[in-house]
């Protein structure tokens, strides 16, 4: 619920990007219920929480992005902006899977859970930067600012695609079976 | 055409070694290194080919030494100063490259491995994230020696920007060809004119002999 206020918000604010996250990480959070026509069986409520972090980060910064903000600000958004994709990349490994023809094993989706997000980062960063000529107000900072942004997703990443499949691993069956979650390689025809 | 393209290679391989020979002469040793490595680098299709017997398709084998002669010959010759935009056309080429290569491993992936399965499309998208996380490494990788030796591989953010602009461009290129080719050939007919069965038949050879 709060996603979807913050989306709504961001979409009001014409804050394209945030909006179209939002966007992304709600249709993956509600597919799996109208897929299976439960409206229980929603993806765990940690991911959701992990999804929304760096929306109210980004949000609550946009008040006043230049003043006040301390030192490790921006090392925290980006490290909240890596988990959430690593997350969106997780989901949808896991939706794919439970949905469509594409079947992958442990490893595969670890590798592609960290391959995600890190080029999430490289696409997100363009955009920004094209938006930033586009609109003649640049706020990417400098080179070193996106260098240090894109290491936190290189570790991030990394770090959130060996957590998640240890997260299924650990996952009690009987909520794995309550959420419809599976484990990538458990899914059969 | 494949014979051309074969000595085309050739010849742009004899350059570099020319690279690797006029470095030391005119006492500009910057690119000793990289011509030596990219002379090796531009030899692993044949290793592959007589160690493993695995066949790289001729047109690309010849687009990873045109790459590599560009980046040396170029750099050699202050191209990379000189010529604006040089870093921007090698950086397109290493990208589009490695989106092949990239290909290969997982079109291989997907016919051998059981437990996984990629439909193109989702090759197509696999495809276009891989080559933008090889671009994003990149540029952390020549951030590191930057910080690290001090040296200037990156300019500005603006010239950071485009390459990752170009490397998303080449991804986008190779996945189109890619699932082109998918379409009109089918995989087994890739798969087979890479002789992967026979490259894997003789490492498993090889880990006989050795165990």
């Amino acid at each position: 619920m709060a996603l979807f206020f913050s989306t709504v918000y961001l979409v009001i604010r014409l804050d394209i990007m945030w909006a179209a996250f939002g966007a992304s990480a709600l249709c993956l959070l509600i597919l799996p219920i109208i897929m299976t026509r439960d409206p229980f069986k929603a993806p765990p409520w940690e991911m959701a929480l992990i999804l929304v972090i760096p929306v109210f980060l980004h949000i609550s910064s946009a008040w006043d992005p230049a003043e006040g903000a301390p030192m490790w600000w921006d090392d925290l958004t980006a490290i909240a902006f890596s988990l959430a994709f690593a997350t969106v990349g997780f989901l949808l490994t896991v939706e794919l899977q439970l949905y469509t023809d594409v079947r992958m094993n442990g490893s595969f989706a670890l590798f592609f859970v960290f391959m995600f997000t890190v080029a999430a980062a490289g696409f997100w960063k363009v955009f920004e930067y094209v938006g930033g000529l586009v609109t003649g107000d640049p706020t990417i900072g400098d080179n070193a600012d996106v260098m240090i942004f894109f290491v936190w997703t290189f570790v991030g990443g990394a770090l959130m695609g060996v957590i998640y499949d240890l997260y299924v691993k650990a996952l009690p069956e009987s909520r794995k079976r309550a959420l419809g979650f599976t484990r990538p390689q458990e899914v059969t025809e | 055409m494949k014979k051309r393209l074969k000595i085309i290679s050739r010849v742009m391989q004899l350059s570099m070694l020319g690279v690797a020979i006029a470095g030391p002469l005119t006492g500009n040793m910057t690119w000793l290194l990289a011509a030596l490595f990219s002379l090796f680098i531009s030899e692993v299709p044949s290793i592959l080919r007589r160690d493993f017997r695995m066949v790289l398709p001729i047109g690309l084998n010849f687009w990873l030494v045109l790459a590599l002669f560009l980046h040396v010959v170029g750099g050699y010759s202050g191209f990379y100063d000189n010529v604006a935009g040089w870093d921007h056309l090698t950086h397109a080429m290493t990208s589009s490259l490695m989106a092949a290569l990239g290909f290969i491993v997982v079109v291989s992936v997907d016919k051998y491995m059981d437990s996984i399965r990629l439909p193109p499309a989702f090759l197509a998208v696999f495809i276009v994230m891989f080559t933008m996380a090889i671009g994003v490494s990149w540029e952390l990788m020549e951030y590191a020696v930057d910080v690290l030796t001090g040296s200037h591989l990156q300019y500005s953010l603006d010239d950071t920007m485009i390459d990752l602009f170009f490397d998303s461009f080449a991804g986008l290129a190779v996945a189109a060809a890619g699932s082109y080719y998918l379409r009109t050939k089918s995989p087994d007919h890739f798969i087979e004119a890479l002789n992967i069965e026979g490259a894997t038949a003789s490492l498993t050879d090889m880990r006989k002999k050795l165990g």
